[in-house]
């Protein structure tokens, strides 16, 4: 197109013209809630804005990786509150038992996404039918383990991961009970914040250059020339399905710390789940497959949950809230497109 | 660096010892009587009384919604600025926002939690799961605010709530039903409300141990309603497809739809237990004489209004019963009267039970449906 060579950050921005959309409606919008809120860029603010934001930025990540195989998952607001009411049992102890509960809960994750993927890639059902019905057998599950709302979460594990990392420290009793100097730069910090950022950065960055996070975009790109080029498709399937699980299972047992309980709540898994896939839309992951990430997805969360913000503070009539949110979503998708207004040949469009 | 720590903290995490708790502020365990016995009366003898302390008006208080989009909720938002705006309310509240959350946990927990931080000075709320608000909680007495849960309850004692008593309605219905019936057998049609909450669960329990109860050899059928006239109509009109017919018909919300379902499909009327929806009265008055036979009790929206009392009155240092118990407005076919429990003239969709002699609170039909939703606080 131009005959100036563009420089490398230029690149980036005309591929992710809608993800940096994304990133700076979003500071401009959580800024102005900020400044209008009493209590604006306090640390209790900001932990209570992680908290909220967490469970749902874990599925969006999760539904991302399907996504970008081309694929939906329907089972991920499932998953989670599958995990959600496992971890309800297993997380009341202390010590090493509420270790094995998180490793246990993992893993319950993880298992249920495998089993996704499973029937996906040996099954042979679309990914989208076969979710919507193991959604159904984990909700089932879900309301076996839990059939009223209840259980009980260790209060200091609770404590430690819905407040600041300082609040953290003190109740665990490191690092002089959080108050140790080099500490204090981060002891202000949303545990769940930081949690995020950790998943992000030890779970999906490496998954995302690995030859079969790879191997994921291809496919979404063009299974047949991934196929081709003797990439293995199914290992790949099964490994986005697993992610997919993993990340949901990271939600629900977050979900259950938080709320100190299980429930097994229909409305909310079918809720989450559609949300998910509102997050990776907005936050500029291709529905068909092969372009995005998963930390447009979490950014995808944050303008999502930052409008309702909003509400608390502005004066918005309580009945046209929605509406309102349905414009503001509208407005940020549709920015996102403006690049296909400068797209010279329309060919280009059907990549 | 800041990841390998957060590692180590992590994995500390898993070590976590029992650490002293932090003290908490909140109301005082008092002993009774209540400040006003006749409208916040306690739950039971063993219900504990609570004073917080005394702060200066006028307040700000906040209302947070969970789902909206049934016409209970939206009514019960119309209830609640009407309530505000009567100049008897109007002096003690400086400053009223009503924001709805969704069906989502976090969300509401979020929004509370905000108000908290904005330093409102009550908040009440209709919860979205019976368990998981301890944090709030927790937080609310930290700030001396006043949360209010009232219709879907919390499991909890520590915070005071209002509502009326949703087991005692599952039971009246299913002692009613059997009275039509004349019979401890036959097939009854249950239709449930939004699934996962307080309130669908204990009118549900509250039936089921009746219905259940040795000696019974009932057919229950169980669809899903979510409270919702369309909702309630479809899976009504499916369960007869399906089912044939039925002796009776248990409603939690949406009976309006119910009944229409099955005078559609041209299902003979038999005894139905629902809510106090308008349409339903208007057609249990109607066909009464050829057998609908109907008990509408109601949850009333108006419930918020006594909330919000309840919530100035405890900011005014009034010693306040943990649990208060709201009185549950029902009649049957026999003793509905146009223009005093129903109103042939006004839409289906209204929720016929408002007034609350013994709270001074009395906020009129046409008073509720002349308050535009969408106008601004």
């Amino acid at each position: 197109m131009d005959n100036v060579r563009a420089s490398g950050s230029t690149i980036w921005f005309r591929q992710n013209t809608g993800f940096a959309v994304i990133v700076v409606l979003f500071f401009v919008v959580y800024a102005l809630y900020h400044l209008a809120h009493p209590k604006g860029f306090s640390s209790q603010v900001f932990i209570q804005n992680s908290n909220e934001v967490f469970g749902l930025a874990m599925v969006a990540m999760a539904q991302t990786v399907p996504v970008l195989m081309g694929g939906l998952d329907l089972s991920v607001g499932a998953v989670m509150t599958l995990v959600d009411c496992l971890a309800s049992h297993l997380l009341e102890g202390s010590g090493w038992s509420l270790f094995w509960g998180i490793i246990v809960c993992l893993l319950a994750g993880t298992a249920a996404g495998l089993f996704n993927g499973i029937i996906v890639v040996y099954g042979r059902i679309q990914p989208i039918i076969a979710t919507l019905a193991t959604g159904a057998i984990y909700i089932g599950l879900a309301l076996f383990l839990r059939p009223i709302p209840g259980g009980k979460i260790n209060e200091d594990l609770n404590w430690s991961f819905t407040n600041s990392l300082g609040d953290a420290a003190e109740t665990i009793g490191i690092f002089d009970d959080g108050k140790a100097a080099w500490f204090s730069p981060f002891a202000g910090l949303p545990t769940a914040f930081l949690l995020l950022v950790i998943v992000a950065i030890v779970v999906w960055v490496p998954f995302r250059r690995s030859v079969t996070g790879r191997t994921v975009y291809a496919i979404g790109s063009a299974e047949g020339a991934a196929y081709m080029s003797g990439l293995n498709i199914n290992r790949a399937k099964l490994a986005a399905f697993t992610m997919a699980g993993l990340f949901s299972g990271i939600g629900g047992i977050f979900m259950a710390i938080q709320t100190s309980s299980g429930n097994a709540d229909m409305p909310m898994a079918g809720s989450y789940t559609l949300s998910s896939i509102a997050s990776v839309v907005i936050g500029g992951t291709s529905l068909l497959g092969g372009s995005g990430s998963a930390i447009g997805s979490i950014f995808g969360t944050l303008i999502l949950r930052v409008i309702s913000f909003n509400f608390r503070i502005f004066d918005i009539p309580p009945l046209l809230q929605p509406l309102f949110e349905g414009i503001v979503l509208l407005a940020a998708v549709s920015l996102g497109a403006l690049s296909i207004l400068r797209v010279k040949n329309q060919l280009e469009l059907f990549r | 660096m800041l990841k390998s720590k957060a590692l180590v903290s992590l994995l500390a995490g898993a070590a976590l010892m029992t650490s002293a708790a932090v003290a908490f502020a909140g109301p005082k365990i008092v002993s009774g009587p209540p400040a006003d016995p006749a409208c916040f009366k306690p739950w039971t003898d063993q219900t504990k009384f609570f004073q917080w302390e005394k702060k200066p008006g006028p307040y700000r208080i906040a209302i947070v919604n969970g789902f909206v989009g049934n016409t209970w909720r939206i009514q019960m938002i119309k209830t609640a600025k009407a309530f505000a705006e009567q100049p008897e309310n109007k002096k003690d509240i400086k400053e009223f926002k009503v924001i709805s959350t969704g069906t989502d946990v976090a969300a509401q927990l979020g929004a509370i939690e905000d108000f908290i931080n904005q330093g409102y000075d009550a908040i009440v709320t209709i919860a979205v799961s019976p368990e998981g608000f301890d944090r709030v909680i927790k937080l609310a007495d930290k700030n001396n605010v006043v949360l209010v849960p009232f219709d879907n309850v919390l499991d909890t004692d520590k915070v005071m709530m209002v509502n009326e008593d949703q087991k005692a309605i599952g039971k009246m219905s299913a002692d009613w039903i059997i009275k039509q019936l004349g019979k401890k057998e036959g097939k009854i049609l249950e239709v449930r409300g939004l699934p996962g909450n307080s309130v669908d669960r204990d009118r549900h329990v509250g039936f089921r141990e009746v219905v259940e109860a040795p000696g019974s050899k009932f057919q229950i059928v169980e669809v899903v309603g979510n409270w919702d006239d369309g909702t309630s109509q479809k899976v009504t009109a499916d369960a007869i497809a399906v089912h044939g017919k039925f002796d009776a018909v248990y409603q939690q919300g949406g009976t309006t739809g119910t009944v229409r379902a099955m005078m559609d499909a041209k299902h003979p009327f038999v005894p139905i237990a629902g809510e106090g929806e308008n349409g339903y009265r208007k057609l249990v008055a109607e066909h009464a004489k050829d057998g609908l036979k109907g008990l509408s009790y109601g949850q009333s929206p108006g419930l918020v209004a006594i909330s919000m009392k309840a919530a100035i009155s405890a900011l005014k240092g009034n010693v306040m019963p943990q649990l208060i118990s709201v009185p549950i407005p029902v009649e049957d076919y026999t003793t509905l009267k146009d223009g005093v429990n129903y109103w042939s003239n006004l839409t289906d969709n209204f929720f016929t039970a408002n007034a609350f002699p013994s709270c001074g609170v009395n906020i009129s039909a046409t008073e509720i449906m002349a308050k535009d939703e969408a106008n601004s606080n």
